[in-house]
């Protein structure tokens, strides 16, 4: 189903939405983007293309208090019930909290602060009609329009060459009931509109190149865990994490006690610091940066593909951005299908 | 993990008894008794040998320890705690009757039911032996013994003063339904039985591999070198069991750190086959 929305609506549909969700959306932040709780729509940013924290801190937060002593007994925090909508996330992040819910989502022991916070969030997502330079969603069996994570899906049409972001039209693509539940008052995108949209999504497809080719990633990986390439590939990584920590399918966390406070706290982790893995008796099976980056890229592009037949990284090219030694993950996977053993 | 299913909230425990088992002063048992009769039913109903807990002492922090007894030995849950960091440490010093906090049972214990009917090699060492304490402790039982076919165990320590569960397990040697062999690195006067390194002792005395399972559990240089011993013994990789060990936070494979390849420890094993073990990165 396909609603329209004219963006000169949108600050008012937005204080509607007020009413009932707390709204999350893409403002400035100094010099950067990030998900922020909306006060005045005026303050939405929807040009953001990437925003430098993955909004999946929205449901796995750097530091969360899980278990608070009361009366002597570490007793659950409760999540609030309040509903949330987050409104402009990117294609990329939505399909990660899609991936991230194999993990925190499962039958067993599921994850009651992840579910909760998901259940509670409604999301409308932007496509990409003029996908970054370092974006490679295309690459990693997704693309700047995947719907997957997403209750809406907006797609700008009319606006294309348009400077003047109040001018344009939203056509909506509602994928959920959630999505359906939101939109139901706006009227129905006419054929014409979907056409357009449809016509959009192809041309930022075909924009984008194709950084590398994942094509049996899994297995190359797989057969050089004891090759050089490891050694060669890090020599520059300065082990500093923040590839993981801006990550959006990033979910390590560590748990640690607050003794003062009284609570036992989760905060998020990386496999590439040492203490991740080191054991009491000293021994550590990832001592070096050469183990642990194997660990960072076999997750995403073994590990995940063996586990549910999807690739871990959602090409959001956040970690190529942000690496302060400019390793970049595309160079990384191309140069491991190009490797051969000396 | 507890009534209100957060797999993260600890059961409230009491320490019953503590006894040092080693004579370096290393090893002490807790034995620990459940506060609510809920938590107590629904451990019972889950439990089986091989699987492990989270222990907790809230500001210390919290670890993972094998279970090291049977369920029909009591109405509690015995761990064998290494004293090596602030958890440990602060375990040591406690007293019975303190309370501490418990997540389990975790992990997939030994497959009992697949072993029905065949002779048992439980081969372990050092202080990796808490989870084959509580296999054999179960296999001993009168109603559970006929089930399966010969027990042999193998235990070695570095030296007489190392071994666990002592006066218990004297009490072995007088049984007919185990064959045990206890094995000290270097021999010492006095000592009885075998002298030697776990892997060479295993493959002095040589146990059949004709129907049956091996199940290995020890410092990872006793088992890297006890494996060829099996396999030339005929062992084939899916009738060797090891049960693995690496950090842990969740213990319900969720936090990452202790997958090996795409599995973890903590949720998906950490009983493996070496077949298992094989197809899997060395990422040990």
């Amino acid at each position: 189903m396909y609603k329209t929305l004219s963006r000169t609506d949108l600050p008012g549909l937005i204080k509607e939405w007020q009413a009932r969700f707390t709204v999350y959306a893409p403002g400035r932040q100094g010099d950067m983007t990030a998900f922020q709780p909306v006060d005045d729509p005026a303050q939405v940013d929807l040009s953001a293309v990437n925003t430098r924290f993955p909004p999946k801190a929205l449901f796995l937060p750097q530091s969360e208090v899980m278990l608070q002593i009361e009366a002597d007994r570490l007793q659950p925090v409760e999540d609030p019930d309040a509903p949330r909508l987050i409104l402009g996330m990117r294609p990329c992040d939505a399909r990660a909290l899609q991936l991230l819910d194999t993990v925190f989502m499962t039958e067993e022991d599921q994850d009651p602060y992840w579910a909760s916070k998901r259940e509670r969030t409604t999301i409308v997502a932007l496509g990409c009609d003029d996908p970054c330079e370092t974006c490679f969603c295309n690459a990693v069996g997704s693309g700047p329009f995947d719907g997957r994570g997403a209750d809406v899906l907006l797609t700008v049409v009319d606006s294309i060459d348009s400077i003047d972001s109040t001018q344009g039209t939203y056509v909506a693509e509602v994928r959920t009931e959630k999505g359906e539940a939101l939109l139901a008052q706006l009227s129905d995108a006419a054929a014409e509109q979907i056409e357009v949209a449809q016509a959009v999504q192809a041309s930022a497809v075909e924009s984008m190149q194709a950084p590398f080719d994942a094509t049996g990633i899994k297995d190359k990986l797989y057969s050089m865990f004891e090759s050089d390439f490891w050694q060669h590939i890090q020599q520059s990584c300065l082990g500093c994490g923040v590839c993981t920590f801006l990550c959006p399918t990033c979910f390590c966390f560590d748990i640690v006690d607050e003794a003062q406070r009284g609570q036992r706290v989760r905060n998020w982790d990386t496999c590439m610091f040492r203490t991740y893995s080191l054991e009491a008796s000293g021994h550590n099976p990832r001592p070096t940066n050469v183990e642990r980056t194997r660990q960072r890229i076999m997750h995403k592009y073994a590990y995940w593909i063996e586990l549910i037949d999807q690739i871990g990284c959602t090409g959001c090219g956040r970690c190529v951005r942000y690496c302060p030694v400019s390793l970049d993950i595309r160079h990384i996977v191309r140069s491991a299908q190009a490797w051969e053993e000396a | 993990m507890t009534s209100n299913n957060n797999p993260y909230q600890p059961m409230p425990m009491r320490i019953a008894r503590m006894s040092m088992e080693t004579d370096d002063q290393s090893l002490m048992s807790f034995e620990l008794e459940f506060e609510r009769q809920e938590d107590q039913d629904r451990f019972f109903s889950l439990y089986r040998p091989g699987q492990f807990c989270q222990l907790s002492v809230f500001g210390k922090g919290e670890a993972p320890f094998g279970v090291a007894s049977a369920a029909w030995e009591g109405d509690f849950v015995r761990f064998t705690v290494n004293k090596v960091g602030t958890l440990t440490r602060t375990m040591h010093a406690m007293r019975p009757g303190d309370p501490i906090g418990m997540r389990g049972p975790l992990g997939n214990g030994f497959p009992l039911e697949a072993w029905e009917g065949m002779n048992l090699v439980v081969v372990g060492g050092g202080c990796a032996f808490t989870t084959l304490y509580a296999l054999v402790n179960h296999v001993l039982q009168p109603d559970v013994r006929a089930k399966y076919g010969e027990l042999m165990m193998i235990y070695g320590a570095r030296t007489p003063g190392l071994f666990m569960y002592k006066a218990d397990i004297a009490s072995w040697y007088d049984r007919r339904d185990i064959k045990f062999c206890q094995a000290i690195d270097v021999h010492q006067e006095g000592w009885c039985h075998y002298t030697g390194y776990v892997p060479d002792v295993t493959k002095e005395i040589g146990p059949s591999e004709e129907n049956a399972v091996a199940i290995v559990c020890g410092p990872p240089i006793m088992n890297r070198f006890t494996f060829p011993v099996l396999s030339d013994l005929g062992f084939p990789p899916e009738r060797i069991y090891l049960s693995l060990e690496k950090r842990m936070k969740c213990g319900i494979g969720k936090c990452g750190r202790c997958n090996i390849g795409h599995e973890y420890i903590c949720k998906d094993g950490p009983v493996f086959t070496l077949a298992q073990l094989q197809q899997l990165p060395n990422d040990l």
